[in-house]
């Protein structure tokens, strides 16, 4: 029983590890699948983390927490949509740029937050009857709401994306630029607007962090988590239901981590630190692998600038 | 409407102020960023402007964050021009230093001065090509993304790194602090000016600098660089083989980034320890880009990013001023560069009525 419940309780860790990285690589999925590479994950989910600590810190208010990081990253987004799209600068190295400004940020206004801790953090909301099955209820419906809505954005995500008419034209764009051009699709908007979101769902990746996961304050928190993203955008090949398996794919190993580190391992804990990178640079040759042998391949025009022709 | 129109010809001055543009963008806004904290930034850059260039011993500890910076930056450009991104150089740069730190610590005795300097510097170009070539193989056999896996290697190699700090190449008198034994004094580079910290490893950065520069401007691998990074599917067609010439270039990029982790350990810190200069592998990146992968301007940007960096570093220990700052400048500055990289192609015209 002893052992069940340490079985349990990892699992769940899992979840919420993986919620972390859930929400930044459903978002970097659909601004690739709209033509923008944003390599600023990381910065964006720092500011995220930030901003969210802050704001939860002083209102008490996890949830607000959550909200203000998750605008956060989507403003953060901003720069590096104007950037690629309206001045088409290279995407490769906006989206560096984006990193060290989120490094940079956080590290010059946090410098009086640091170690600071959260109280509130996201309270556990279990759901009635869905939190009583057996082990899938304290696994999954046993968690805080943002962890639901996670879920849910996958599913609706999922949906958007194969089954409207908005989703067609995100990947119209994203295949073809100048052809969804002559269907009538704005391409800059319909780019603006997913640059956007993948910023807002970065952010919300890092506030989930302090507002839940970690609720504290360090320099550079989000420990690589967004490479981590970028790197499950081709794991999931650009999918959002397959982005939830290797969320929680590496949430486990960063929950294992945890686990392994609290019970006092005799494995020293740089290398214990260093598995998810490690995981990650396995699954991301292993998946390139799988996408050239299976000829799934990113959006035809991922980080290409449109240029609309002038009449 | 404001668009843009199609330049027939860049007029060659835009690359001299665009770069000093991007750098007052980034310094303004850096200011404005001071100011919402309430500090006045005429404070703060006056401080980095002395720390960094006031007299001839801060000349000397901006040359000191110049010279990795140039090394490093010298073996950037050379694969920026062909569009492979490598961006582990911060991790080459330790891989480097691990391997040199190896002999200095381990390996040391009956070798002479010279002979020891001289298997370090090998030692440390080998660990930081190793480093360097494991994503190039990758990427030219399976198309794995070069960008995300230099960067994880960044990671793996600073946790290799505290391995060994903390575990077996840890001082035991260093009272649980992660750094290694000192090196003995065969392992540790020539001062060039008494009461300084800058040491011959500058002239093995102006050195490389001008190695690369032939390379880059009067060799075939440097005119077959040029001709991938314009149009990789012509200079297949051409007969050139692009993945040699990747491989080359990266080989160089980390051999030179893991020479940097060494002239760092041997030259300035004299051991081996979990943190070993400043963000180089990154600052390194806005310098190959201000530059515009030109060879020589790379010196000039490496001591005004080495100010930088070295006045910063002091703002913040004589300040408090976090060290933060210098990232913020160094990102804006860097937006505004790829930002204005239209106006080298477009101009910018004012059109009635909407389109």
């Amino acid at each position: 029983m002893d052992h069940h419940s340490i079985y349990i309780s990892l699992l769940a860790n899992t979840v919420k590890a993986g919620t972390i990285l859930l929400f930044p690589t459903i978002g970097e999925i659909f601004a690739e699948r709209a033509g923008i590479l944003n390599l600023g994950v990381e910065g964006m989910m720092l500011i995220g983390a930030f901003i969210g600590f802050i704001v939860a810190y002083t209102t008490k208010d996890p949830y607000l927490g959550f909200f203000a990081g998750t605008i956060a990253g989507g403003i953060a987004s901003l720069i590096h949509a104007f950037i690629s799209i309206t001045l088409r600068g290279s995407q490769i190295v906006s989206g560096l740029a984006l990193t060290i400004f989120g490094g940079g940020f956080t590290t010059f206004y946090g410098q009086k937050w640091i170690n600071m801790t959260l109280n509130n953090t996201l309270p556990t909301v279990k759901l009635p009857i869905l939190s009583k099955i057996p082990y899938i209820g304290p696994i999954f419906f046993s968690q805080d709401l943002i962890v639901y809505l996670s879920y849910i954005t996958v599913l609706v995500m999922w949906f958007i994306l194969y089954k409207t008419t908005m989703g067609l034209n995100l990947r119209a764009v994203g295949e073809n630029a100048k052809a969804a051009n002559a269907m009538g699709i704005s391409v800059y908007r319909v780019r603006y607007m997913w640059t956007f979101f993948g910023g807002l769902l970065a952010g919300a990746g890092g506030a989930y962090l302090t507002t839940s996961y970690a609720p504290f304050w360090l320099d550079g928190i989000t420990a690589g988590r967004g490479w981590i993203a970028i790197a499950l955008v081709i794991f999931a090949m650009w999918d959002p239901l397959k982005a939830l398996f290797g969320a929680y794919l590496f949430g486990g190993i960063n929950a294992l981590q945890f686990q392994l580190q609290a019970s006092g391992t005799t494995i020293p804990s740089a290398i214990l630190n260093m598995l998810p990178y490690i995981g990650t640079f396995i699954v991301i040759t292993i998946s390139s692998i799988i996408v050239k042998t299976r000829h799934v391949r990113p959006p035809k025009e991922l980080g290409i600038p449109y240029i609309r022709e002038e009449k | 409407m404001l668009y843009f129109e199609k330049r027939q010809s860049v007029p060659q001055y835009f690359k001299v102020i665009i770069p000093i543009i991007s750098l007052l963008i980034g310094l303004i806004i850096g200011a404005i960023a001071v100011a919402i904290v309430g500090i006045n930034p005429l404070d703060v850059y006056g401080g980095i402007l002395s720390n960094a260039f006031g007299s001839w011993y801060a000349f000397s500890e901006t040359l000191v964050a110049a010279t990795p910076l140039i090394l490093i930056t010298a073996g950037l450009i050379v694969v920026f021009r062909m569009n492979v991104w490598n961006i582990g150089a911060y991790g080459q740069y330790i891989m480097g230093a691990i391997f040199s730190s190896y002999f200095a610590l381990f390996a040391s005795h009956g070798l002479s001065k010279p002979a020891m300097l001289v298997v370090m510097v090998i030692s440390s170009m080998i660990g930081g090509a190793i480093w360097a070539l494991i994503p190039t193989f990758l990427k030219i056999f399976w198309e794995v993304n070069e960008v995300i896996t230099t960067l994880l290697l960044n990671y793996i190699a600073l946790y290799i790194l505290k391995f060994l700090m903390y575990g077996p190449w840890k001082n035991p008198e260093s009272y649980g602090f992660p750094l290694s034994k000192t090196f003995p004094q065969t392992a540790i580079l020539p001062v060039l000016f008494k009461g300084t910290r800058l040491t011959v490893g500058i002239i093995f950065a102006l050195i490389t600098v001008l190695i690369v520069w032939f390379l880059i401007k009067k060799s075939k691998f440097g005119y077959e660089v040029r001709v991938i990074g314009d149009n990789p599917l012509a200079a297949k067609y051409a007969g050139i083989s692009v993945n040699r010439n990747i491989i080359i270039g990266m080989a160089i990029s980390g051999a030179l980034a893991g020479l940097a982790g060494m002239t760092e350990v041997s030259g300035i810190v004299h051991y081996l320890q979990v943190k070993i200069g400043a963000d180089y592998g990154y600052t390194a990146i806005i310098v190959a880009w201000i530059s515009y992968l030109d060879p020589l301007v790379t010196i000039l940007a490496s001591i005004l990013f080495g100010g930088l960096a070295s006045g910063g570093y002091s703002l913040q220990i004589t300040m408090r001023v976090s060290y933060g700052i210098v990232g913020l400048i160094e990102s804006i500055t860097l937006f505004s560069l790829v930002g204005a990289q239209i106006f080298l192609n477009y101009k910018l015209r004012w059109k009635n009525g909407s389109s």
